[in-house]
């Protein structure tokens, strides 16, 4: 009875190491490959490939983690995945030609509608749309405060930031920026966001509440063409993936300087950071191949082949 | 008590929403030439786009539309900027009549126009000698080539040119060519200045564009003015009808620069 007990207990002892090591994984979208790339965490290697549909780009995950969703431009669709069993849940309709999105603390997706000029809200529980908010030409990036009182949409040709009120779903404020602004983070009470412009190189600082730019300053290449920015987690330090720079760029959150940029493979668009701030991972579109940056030594660890074009990048800690 | 607080919120509230909405700005724009001139399908997809955008900063963009047998005795002043398709014999009429008003010239191609610099015309559409140079440089690469230098094409997808290229298509059901995107830039140059600066005064905004402007018209972006009044550019290289290269063409173009194209001197 007693070995029987130890036998039981080693077998569940051993079995949990077993999940635990499959909990963490990296999810990467990859455009052309038409799949998603599943990476796992603790050996750094590809575990699984989902083939989800034509052109997945956008990215993300539930706030409880138990749903993976996904953008599958082409089919104008979010497709919905177990992450745990790589199963396909569901799927549903999200307007034309989705492609950015963030996922709002409620569970809610806030989707860029690149085409329509509108950015959209959906339950992904019911499929259902919730609200649609009319923005600027070529609504790309999408950023959620960390608590949701707020939602950035840039708009690219119209060169703006949209601050969206939420839960009424409302435009507050919009904010002139440099050209073409891509994508966008918010701090952590939601007062500040950055985002990158594809034109001049450059990143913007942004008072949200006050609607106005705090600071501009250069990514050190005027013609690489910035997109994903990221924020450590004491919040003295942004990365952005320099696109044809072929780096990842560290500048400091307060002054906007450049700390120092990192190699990583070609036209690096995505950017996700681990729970607990040790890693950066890069999709590096034209390389077909993920970076694992260590962030305390700010060096690229680790280069994992993906499928072609990866785009998007989301980290499932547990 | 409670209905004076209630009037009193409501107080603060209505001028306090006041101070927050921007001062309406409200810009127009006339066009002259004749209707059916692609270019001002493109001056109207530019007209929509602006008032998009200025929808959210408080801004209005009207348009006139005129014929040029109704350019003596017009009234001009109320407008930011005149877009032609005009010929450079009526341009350089106009220019001197109209000496404190933006011209944008959208259709003539001249090279002789852009040698005598005049002041307040600005050429969008490129000159000859741009597109000769460009082939030039495409002979030089390609010696068996028989391509057509142009500023645009439909099928151009590179700087968010397939977006433009598809909002337009969806607008006007015809491909977006030399000309429209001509109207098109002429007018986003303008509001998205306006935009940045609130100059509402032809001249200022002329004196802006000339020296101040770094234009993102989806085809590349830093394009600028020359002394000439010519907007620099990519020019494309088309056979059959398909874009071959871009110039300045790497490696060939002499120097290695948008300034490899077209006159860069006032005679």
């Amino acid at each position: 009875m007693r070995i029987s007990s130890i036998f039981l207990s080693l077998i569940l002892f051993l079995s949990n190491v077993v999940v635990a090591n499959a909990d963490g994984r990296i999810f990467v979208t990859n455009e052309r490959s038409n799949t998603v790339s599943v990476i796992d965490a603790k050996s750094l290697t590809i575990e699984s490939t989902i083939e989800i549909g034509k052109r997945p780009r956008g990215i993300g995950l539930s706030p409880d983690n138990t749903e993976l969703y996904v953008a599958v431009s082409e089919e104008n669709k979010i497709v919905v995945v177990d992450p745990d069993t790589l199963k396909i849940l569901r799927e549903f309709e999200a307007g034309s030609d989705p492609e950015t999105f963030g996922v709002h603390p409620n569970g809610n997706i806030y989707i860029s509608n690149e085409d329509d000029a509108k950015a959209t809200v959906f339950d992904p529980k019911t499929g259902k749309k919730i609200a649609e908010i009319k923005v600027g030409l070529e609504p790309e990036g999408v950023a959620v405060s960390p608590t949701g009182e707020r939602v950035i949409v840039t708009s690219e040709s119209t060169n703006m930031l949209h601050v969206i009120k939420t839960p009424e779903n409302i435009i507050e404020n919009n904010i002139l920026v440099g050209s073409r602004p891509r994508a966008a983070i918010f701090n952590n009470s939601g007062n500040i966001a950055y985002a990158t412009a594809e034109i001049s190189g450059e990143v913007v600082k942004v008072d949200i509440v006050k609607g106005k730019i705090i600071q501009t300053a250069s990514t050190g290449d005027s013609k690489s063409k910035p997109k994903d920015v990221i924020l450590s987690k004491d919040e003295n330090v942004i990365y952005v993936a320099g696109g044809r720079a072929n780096k990842v760029v560290v500048m400091d959150a307060n002054t906007l300087e450049i700390i120092k940029e990192i190699p990583v493979g070609k036209r690096v668009w995505g950017l996700a950071m681990s729970g607990n701030g040790e890693y950066i991972f890069t999709t590096n579109g034209v390389s077909g191949t993920v970076s694992v940056i260590d962030t305390g030594k700010n060096e690229v660890i680790k280069t994992i082949k993906v499928g072609e074009f990866p785009w998007g990048v989301v980290v499932k800690d547990n | 008590m409670l209905v004076r607080k209630f009037c009193y919120l409501i107080f603060i509230l209505f001028f306090s929403s006041l101070s927050i909405a921007a001062e309406l700005i409200e810009i127009d724009f006339v066009y002259i030439g004749e209707r059916e001139h692609p270019s001002l399908l493109g001056v109207n997809q530019g007209i929509d786009e602006s008032n998009l955008q200025g929808q959210f900063l408080n801004q209005k963009y009207n348009l006139d539309v005129i014929t040029s047998d109704k350019i003596d005795g017009y009234d001009f002043s109320k407008y930011i900027a005149v877009l032609t398709s005009l010929n450079s014999k009526q341009l350089k009429n106009l220019a001197k009549q109209l000496s404190n008003t933006l011209i944008f010239n959208l259709a003539d191609e001249s090279n002789k126009l852009r040698h005598s610099c005049i002041g307040n015309i600005l050429h969008i559409t490129p000159s000859n000698k741009m597109k000769s140079d460009a082939l030039e440089q495409l002979k030089i690469k390609k010696p068996e080539s028989n391509a057509t230098a142009q500023s645009w094409h439909y099928s151009f997808v590179k700087f968010a040119a397939r977006d433009l290229n598809k909002r337009f298509k969806k607008n006007y059901q015809v491909k977006m060519n030399d000309h429209s995107w001509a109207g098109w830039a002429a007018v986003k140059m303008t509001s998205d200045t306006v935009a940045r600066t609130q100059i509402t005064n032809s001249k200022e905004m002329l004196n802006y564009l000339k020296n101040e402007l770094s234009f993102d018209g989806q085809k590349g972006s830093d394009m600028n003015f020359r002394i000439t009044g010519q907007l620099r550019q990519l020019i494309l290289l088309v056979e059959n009808d398909k874009i071959v290269t871009e110039a300045p063409i790497r490696g060939v173009a002499k120097p290695p620069t948008l300034d490899s194209l077209g006159i860069l001197e006032c005679s």
